[in-house]
């Protein structure tokens, strides 16, 4: 048997197992054994998860070896068809339309498949030991559990679907599932509202890609990949269409992957449980706005279409800059743990936008190699974001969660939850931690490395694609017509400095110095379950230099390269020399990226961190020892804390600091506009309904009522009067025949 | 011989009487009298036209419409004897039963 034909129950064998855990959890709500064994559904949802990824696993060797064999092709599999429906042709006759669902399978696909089963396993792994250890879940957890294998089924069915309208469908599932996850306390209004304002955001977007798709409909008759990717589909289409169609589509992605200006609902999504932040923020939703940029690929190679599209191109990278930039700039002041990692992946997300931009521009003007570099460098930095911010995430919860139980511990010497305490004691405010390096050495390592791939420490993990995607940018700017990349590129370029402050801020506030508070001094890392995601997210993003090494970035961008383990050891060379050196492959130094990137490397890896250290680093409190991996740098974050710390209270009181740590005033300005437009429309929108369409309506009802009055008084009831009617009736009758003859 | 004309010109006259008797009394039995003036004024216009025409038909509706006003009025009577006794008058004015 293929694997391809095993496939489809990569989607459907968890939205199957959504209905069977919310009816077993409702049948079984309480039971013992139910909580036990089953983990209020928990273990059903791991084991499909399970097999998910074995299934994908297969599918994709399958796929990489068949590259690597050199009989590799782009796999469509017709799965069936849904509905068929017939269009007029311009020539007047009908053509049998058909929407089926297919799956298709390359590089990108399947990259982004690997990711989404990978991190779903280890996300339901992390959900038994954080979901179950808490007694606020207790007896529902079988509908996070259910709501969490539909969401996994949404991006499974997004990533493999091979035409736009099941995409679609797919990432309004995931659209669905976020307003439930995030919702999930919904006894709490913040969540509840934090859930509407996730879901209603994103319909933003969604509208604007629908109509995207509509367009894309009525210029191609079908939404086939292997239609609308046609070059000569392309060329016969209308290229101004076409232009607004990428538009709609992208202000979509930007609203699924939280840009500027839809990127309110991110940090709020932060209500919903830790392991739907990593679920949302790593693995799935946020990805794929990005996907459906990746897609619009052929679209901007299209001949037809050449250099028509560098604006659309210019726009996408500027989102991506200006996102980057505004969103590390409030990861400064943010006190709460997870929403320093929500602004972090609005930042990262927008690395990649920059990246595609950068890519798409490059193609769209005829240079292709650059094109498939940065498009490749993006969906590499996709990869790494993904397994870095999935485990920051896992970490942040593992950090939540013992804090919340030490909490309880020293409170009440149990485990009993008292709903009223939780607001005294905020679990998530980094100002409660520090010194958990010691306690929590799993989680400190974890979170380290993690930090050093989103900051992009060379040789890990995120270092690899975010030099490229830098790079990219400032090439950009050196090409005719790319001027305006210059703003991106230097915003990606700060930015790059800035990641590596809050990055290190947020990890030295929490694990360095001594303990801010009794709670954090006695935080125990306990939890079952909780360390396995960790440590295996650990190793696979210090895997990074692996990845590299097989030409990963390179394979993502060229869908006709294939992976190659013996070439391995020479291509690492070939990177490194290129991301060090700036060594072409012509043999030549170019002078320019090599600046570009000491001064990327400099701002990230020493100048941040300093800056970090000095305002919050700190050594361990007496007799707590870290690990030896980690021990050095808290040490030398005591260190430059004791010798350079100076005074940042100008900054941290200015106008500034409080406008970053207000978001920068953004849910203000939505919510004035608002006031100020939405709702006196709906006033005027109501008056109109009510005076207007209902007035007319009311006043035939009324003039018929005052109609029906004045003849009725016509009846009197007296015989005389009706005979005289009779009478008058015939003489007027008589009359008009007469008159007529 | 007299002229039909002049007979249906009595037609006219007597009808015309008849009908300002029903619209304008009060009394129901002379309402029912004007009733059947109309009906002797159709009837005077029936035999004119039968005169004019020498045609047997216009007597023969004369017979029968007299036959028939004698019935009619003989019900007449008994909705009068009817109405007086459930509302204890014949005036019309006061009786209104041709609503609802």
């Amino acid at each position: 048997m293929e694997a391809n034909e095993l496939a489809i129950l990569i989607p459907v064998l968890p939205i199957l197992a959504m209905p069977v855990i919310l009816f077993l959890g409702q049948l079984f709500n309480g039971n013992a054994k139910w909580k036990g064994f089953w983990k209020e559904g928990g273990t059903i949802a791991t084991a499909v998860m399970a097999i998910v990824f074995l299934l994908s696993l297969w599918l994709i060797v399958g796929h990489v070896s068949a590259f690597s064999e050199g009989s590799g092709d782009d796999v469509v599999t017709d799965v069936g068809n849904w509905v068929s429906y017939q269009l007029f042709t311009e020539h007047g006759d009908m053509k049998v339309q058909e929407l089926g669902f297919g799956m298709q399978l390359d590089h990108v696909s399947v990259m982004l498949l690997f990711v989404a089963s990978f991190l779903c396993l280890l996300i339901s792994i992390f959900s038994l030991g954080y979901m179950n250890t808490d007694k606020i879940n207790e007896n529902r957890n079988h509908r996070f559990y259910a709501e969490f294998v539909l969401f996994c089924a949404g991006m499974f069915g997004m990533v493999l679907a091979d035409n736009f309208l099941w995409l679609f469908i797919f990432w309004e599932i995931m659209g669905l599932c976020s307003y439930l996850l995030i919702g999930f306390y919904y006894e709490r209004p913040s969540a509840s509202y934090a859930a509407k304002k996730a879901f209603l955001t994103t319909r933003v977007g969604d509208i604007f890609l629908f109509v995207g798709l509509l367009i894309m409909h009525a210029e191609f008759g079908s939404w086939d990949f292997a239609v609308v990717f046609n070059a000569a589909n392309i060329g016969a289409a209308d290229a101004g269409l076409i232009k607004a169609m990428l538009l709609l589509m992208f202000i979509g992605a930007v609203g699924k992957s939280a840009q500027f200006p839809l990127h309110v609902w991110l940090p709020d999504a932060m209500e919903g449980p830790t392991p739907v932040s990593a679920l949302i923020h790593a693995a799935t939703m946020v990805n794929a706005g990005l996907y459906l940029v990746a897609r619009m690929f052929p679209f901007f190679a299209a001949p037809a279409m050449a250099g028509e599209l560098g604006d659309v191109a210019l726009l996408i990278a500027m989102i991506g800059g200006i996102t980057a930039f505004m969103a590390a700039a409030i990861a400064f002041v943010q006190k709460d743990i997870k929403k320093v990692l929500a602004y972090s992946t609005m930042s990262q997300l927008a690395y990649i936008f920059t990246g595609l931009g950068a890519a798409l521009w490059f193609v769209n003007n005829g240079h292709d190699e650059l094109a498939f570099f940065a498009f490749g460098a993006s969906m590499f930095h996709l990869f790494n974001h993904a397994m870095a911010k999935g485990m920051l995430f896992m970490a942040s919860g593992s950090v939540i969660h013992e804090m919340h139980h030490a909490h309880h511990h020293l409170e009440h010497g149990d485990d009993e939850h008292d709903e009223d305490d939780d607001h005294h004691f905020d679990a998530q405010d980094m100002d409660n931690m520090g010194g958990l390096a010691s306690r929590m050495p799993i989680t400190a390592i974890a979170m380290a490395v993690g930090s050093a791939s989103i900051i992009g420490i060379p040789l890990i993990g995120g270092f690899w694609s975010k030099e490229g995607i830098v790079g990219s940018a400032w090439k950009a700017v050196m090409y005719d017509g790319g001027g305006l990349f210059i703003i991106p590129a230097i915003l990606v370029l700060l930015t790059a400095g800035m990641t590596g402050f809050y990055m290190s801020r947020m990890w030295f506030m929490t694990f360095a110095g001594k303990p801010k508070t009794e709670v954090a001094a006695n935080v125990e890392e306990t939890t079952p379950f909780i360390p396995i995601p960790l440590v295996t997210l650990t190793i696979m993003t210090l895997g990074g230099i692996l990845f590299a090494g097989l030409n990963f970035a390179g394979w993502l961008g060229e869908n006709s390269t294939h992976l190659s383990l013996s070439h391995a050891p020479s291509h690492l060379w070939h990177e490194i020399t290129h991301a060090f050196f700036a060594l072409g492959s012509d043999g030549h130094i170019d002078p320019f990226i090599l600046i570009i990137t000491w001064t990327t490397i400099l701002l990230s890896m020493v100048i941040g961190p300093f800056y970090a250290m000095s305002l919050y680093g700190g050594k361990l409190a007496k007799g707590q020892k870290a690990h030896w991996s980690i021990a050095w740098i808290v040490v030398l974050s005591g260190k430059i804390n004791s010798s350079y710390k100076f005074d940042n209270s100008i900054w941290a009181e200015s106008g500034l600091s409080t406008a970053l740590r207000n978001r920068l005033y953004f849910d203000q300005w939505y919510d004035a506009l608002m006031l100020k437009i939405v709702v006196p429309f709906s006033y005027a929108a109501a008056w109109f309904d009510r005076r207007i369409i209902d007035g007319v309506i009311k006043g035939i009802e009324a003039g018929s009522q005052e109609a029906s009055r004045n003849i009725r008084s016509l009846t009197t009831g007296s015989a005389r009067d009706y005979i005289m009617m009779a009478a008058l009736g015939t003489l007027a009758l008589f009359l008009l025949i007469w008159g007529v003859a | 011989m007299i002229d039909p004309s002049w007979v249906a010109g009595l037609g006219v006259f007597l009808f015309c009487i008849g009908l300002w008797g029903a619209f304008t009394r009060k009394n129901a039995i002379i309402v029912l009298m004007s009733i059947e003036l109309i009906l002797n004024a159709v009837n005077l216009n029936f035999i004119a036209g039968a005169v004019q025409h020498g045609d047997a038909t216009g007597w023969v509706y004369t017979a029968f419409a007299i036959a028939i006003a004698a019935a009619e009025v003989a019900i007449g009577l008994a909705i009068f004897l009817a109405m007086y006794s459930q509302h204890e008058t014949i005036s019309l004015d006061e009786v209104k039963l041709l609503k609802h």
